[in-house]
C-alpha cells in the first residue's frame, strides 16, 4: 500500500467516509482524495476534498490531475430518497459510472478500480441456486430498474477491464447492510413496530452487517484481486427469524397487497418506489457464496447472517418506540409468572 | 387415533406430549370411577406446571432462541412436523424398508429414487423418516424439490423448513460437498404426473444431471425403489388448461380429486416398501469424467435399470396394493 494515491469518489456516501476514514490513518498511504456533490459530513483533514458531480464531463479533467493510481467507486446509490428520486438513481450508477470510466481512461498513472456494487445482479427467484458464485450473474431475468442498472455498469466496468488488461478492476456485489448506526429503508422498515411480511412467505436472506461491509471495501482497496466479488455474510436466515430475533411482531398481508402497503408506507420508509427490488427481496430471498471472498480477497466476515442480526438486535434493543408487542415478550412474561 | 396419541408421547414435543398427559390422567381418573368432569379437573391440577414447560417452549420458539443452517433447514420445526408423518408411516402406509444400511451413516451420498404422487409426492418425506427411524445413525436428508414449489407461498417455505431445495445442480453439489445425504428425483415431474396406468415404469432419468453431479464430487449414488407411493393419488387424467393458466406441470384428475376438494386429497392408504439398493461407487473415474456423455448414459441407464427392477422384485414380495398388516 505503500506510496498509494487514492481516490474515493462518492466520499459522502457512508461507505465512502468510512473508507476515508480509515485510510487517513495509513501514514503510507501518500495521498487522498474524495470526490462527492457534498463534503462528508465527519471531518477528515487528510483527505482533499474535490467538489464534483460525477455525472458531468468536470470528473474527466479532474481525475487526471490527482495522478491517482487507485480509485474507489463508492457513489452508487441503492434507494431514492427524499430530494433524489428514482430517475436520479439510474443517472447516478450507469452514467455516472460511464463518466467515471471516461475520466479513467485519461488517468495514465491509474492501476486499480475497485467498485462497490450490488448482489442484486443475480436477481430474486423462487427457485434459485441458494448461493449464487460470480459466474451466475445475468443468468436469471432482470426484473427490476435496480437489476438492470447494477447489470449495465458492471457490463461497462468489464469492457473497460477487457480493453486495460494491465489494470485491475475489481467489482464487489455486496448484500445490503444492517447497522444499528446506519438509517436505510430496510433498517426503517425492521423499526417499524410491526412489520409487513408477505403471506405464506418467508426469504432466505443475508444481511451484511456494516463492519464486515467496511472491511470488505477496505481489504479491497488495498489488496482489489481482477472480476467481481460477493460480500455477504456466511449463512442465511429467513425474514421471519430475523423477526423473531429483533421481536418486531409479523403482519403478514397477501402478497399482491404487500408492493402497496409497502408504498403507503414509503414516506415512513424515506423510499417509497425502491421497493420493486425490496418486494422481490422480501419474497423470494437472495443467498450469495462468500468463497471468493475469504479465500481470495482475504477477507473473512466477522458476523455470519445470524450473529449480524443479533449484533444488531443486541444493539437497537434500546431505541424502541412504543409497547413490546412481540408475543415473545408476552409469552416470555408469562412463562415467569407461571413458574 | 390411539397409536397416534401413544407414538406422540413417546416423542419429544412437549406440547402434544403435556396434552397427551393430560389426557391420559383423565382416562386414569375416569377408570378410577369418576365422572368425567372431576375426573378432567384432577387431571388439570397436574397441568400449571407443564404448561409452564409448554408456553416455556413457545416463548424460546418465539424469541427467535433456535437454529437454521444456511439451507434453511430449522431442525426444530422439522421435528415438531415429525409426528404427523409418522403417522402415515406407521398407520396410514405401513412402510417396510429394507436395505437401510446401505446408506452411508456419514459423509456424502446421492440417495437417487422414482418419484410418484400427482398431487403431493410424499415418497421423499417416506425415505426421509425410513433412515431417521430404521437407521442406527439416523440422519437428516436433505431433497431436492421441483422448481415449481418454491414460487408458491406456504409450500415454499415449508419445504424449505423441512430440508428441501430447489432442484439445481449447484445446490445438489454444494451440499454434497458439505458432506449431506441428498435425495434426488430424476423423473421429475414426468414421474409425478404419469397415468395410473403407467405406475412402476420409470420415466426417463432427465439428462443424467445426477450422476454429473455424483462423479464432481465424488459422493455414492444409492438407488431407492419406492413401492407404494404409485397408488396413493391415481391420476386418470390431466386438466391441461387449468395447468396453463396456473403455470403448473400438470393438474391432476384423481377419482377423487378436484371432485370432494380438500377431501380428495387424502391420499389412499397404499401398502408400501422401501428398498435401498447397494451404493454405487464412482469414486474411481474422478470428478473430470464428469464431462464425459457416454460416462454419464451409462451409470444414468445403470442406476435406472437397478431401479426397475427392483420396483417389480418389491411389487412381487408386497402382493395386494392395500391389504396388508400394520
Amino acid at each position: 500500500m505503500a506510496g498509494r494515491r487514492v481516490v474515493i469518489v462518492g466520499v459522502a456516501s457512508h461507505w465512502g467516509q468510512e473508507l476515508a476514514r480509515r485510510l487517513a490513518l495509513d501514514p503510507t498511504i501518500d495521498y487522498l482524495a474524495g470526490i462527492d456533490i457534498e463534503p462528508p459530513t465527519a471531518d477528515l483533514e487528510r483527505m482533499d476534498f474535490i467538489e464534483a458531480d460525477i455525472r458531468g464531463p468536470l470528473l474527466s479533467r479532474l481525475l487526471p490531475s490527482t495522478e491517482a493510481d487507485t480509485i474507489v467507486h463508492c457513489g452508487i446509490l441503492w434507494y431514492p430518497e427524499a430530494g433524489r428520486p428514482a430517475r436520479v438513481l439510474h443517472d447516478v450508477n450507469v452514467i455516472g459510472t460511464l463518466q467515471l470510466l471516461a475520466a479513467c481512461e485519461r488517468t495514465p498513472t491509474l492501476e486499480r478500480l475497485i467498485v462497490r456494487g450490488s448482489a442484486a445482479i443475480y436477481g430474486c427467484e423462487g427457485a434459485t441456486p441458494y448461493f449464487f458464485t460470480e459466474d451466475m450473474a445475468r443468468t436469471l431475468p432482470l426484473r427490476t430498474r435496480f437489476q438492470r442498472d447494477v447489470s449495465e455498469l458492471e457490463a461497462y466496468v468489464e469492457n473497460f477491464a477487457r480493453r486495460h488488461p494491465a489494470l485491475v478492476c475489481c467489482t464487489l456485489r455486496c448484500q445490503p447492510e444492517i447497522g444499528p448506526e446506519l438509517d436505510t429503508p430496510l433498517i426503517r422498515y425492521l423499526d417499524l413496530p410491526a412489520v409487513p411480511t408477505q403471506l405464506g412467505w418467508d426469504p432466505r436472506l443475508q444481511f451484511l452487517h456494516a463492519d464486515d461491509a467496511h472491511g470488505a471495501l477496505e481489504a479491497a482497496t488495498r489488496a482489489p484481486v481482477r472480476g467481481p466479488v460477493n460480500v455477504a455474510p456466511s449463512g442465511s436466515i429467513s425474514l421471519s427469524h430475523i423477526l423473531r430475533l429483533v421481536r418486531r411482531p409479523a403482519l403478514p398481508i397477501p402478497h399482491p397487497l404487500f408492493g402497496p402497503a409497502l408504498e403507503r408506507l414509503g414516506k415512513r420508509l424515506g423510499a417509497g418506489p425502491l421497493y420493486g427490488d425490496g418486494v422481490r427481496l422480501l419474497r423470494f430471498g437472495r443467498g450469495v457464496d462468500n468463497r471468493r471472498l475469504r479465500t481470495e480477497l482475504g477477507y473473512e466476515p466477522r458476523f455470519d447472517a445470524e450473529g449480524a442480526i443479533r449484533d444488531f438486535a443486541s444493539k437497537s434493543a434500546g431505541r424502541r418506540v412504543g409497547p413490546a408487542l412481540h408475543p415473545g415478550d408476552l409469552a416470555g412474561r408469562l412463562s415467569e409468572a407461571l413458574r | 387415533m390411539n397409536t397416534r396419541t401413544e407414538e406422540q408421547t413417546d416423542s419429544e414435543h412437549p406440547p402434544a406430549e403435556a396434552f397427551a398427559d393430560f389426557l391420559r390422567r383423565m382416562r386414569t381418573g375416569i377408570e378410577d370411577g369418576l365422572d368425567p368432569m372431576s375426573a378432567a379437573n384432577r387431571a388439570a391440577d397436574e397441568l400449571p406446571k407443564r404448561l409452564g414447560d409448554v408456553v416455556q417452549l413457545l416463548a424460546h420458539r418465539v424469541s427467535g432462541d433456535y437454529h437454521e443452517d444456511e439451507w434453511g433447514f430449522d431442525e426444530e420445526f422439522a421435528e415438531a412436523v415429525y409426528p404427523l408423518f409418522e403417522f402415515l408411516y406407521e398407520v396410514w402406509w405401513r412402510v417396510e424398508p429394507d436395505g437401510v444400511m446401505n446408506v452411508p451413516a456419514h459423509g456424502r451420498a446421492l440417495l437417487v429414487s422414482n418419484h410418484a404422487g400427482a398431487l403431493f409426492p410424499f415418497d421423499a418425506s417416506m425415505i426421509l423418516l425410513s433412515i431417521m427411524k430404521e437407521h442406527p445413525l439416523p440422519r437428516w436428508a436433505r431433497f431436492l424439490v421441483l422448481d415449481w414449489a418454491f414460487v408458491l407461498p406456504f409450500i415454499s417455505a415449508f419445504m424449505r423448513r423441512v430440508g428441501g431445495v430447489p432442484a439445481s445442480g449447484h445446490n445438489a453439489a454444494r451440499l454434497l460437498e458439505e458432506d449431506e445425504l441428498v435425495m434426488v428425483f430424476p423423473e421429475g415431474a414426468k414421474g409425478t404426473g404419469k397415468q395410473f396406468s403407467d405406475r412402476y415404469r420409470l420415466q426417463r432419468f432427465g439428462r443424467g444431471g445426477f450422476v454429473e453431479v455424483a462423479l464432481r464430487t465424488g459422493a455414492p449414488i444409492v438407488p431407492v425403489a419406492v413401492v407404494g407411493s404409485e397408488e396413493i393419488y391415481p391420476k386418470l387424467a390431466d386438466a391441461r388448461p387449468l395447468a396453463r393458466v396456473l403455470g403448473a406441470p400438470f393438474v391432476p384428475v384423481t377419482p377423487t380429486f378436484p371432485w370432494l376438494g380438500p377431501l380428495g386429497m387424502v391420499p389412499l392408504p397404499s401398502k408400501w416398501r422401501i428398498e435401498f439398493c447397494e451404493p454405487i461407487d464412482l469414486s474411481e473415474h474422478g470428478p473430470d469424467a464428469a464431462e464425459d456423455r457416454r460416462l454419464l448414459f451409462e451409470v444414468t441407464e445403470q442406476v435406472r435399470e437397478t431401479i426397475q427392477g427392483k420396483l417389480y422384485e418389491n411389487l412381487v414380495k408386497r402382493g395386494s396394493a392395500f391389504v396388508g398388516p400394520l
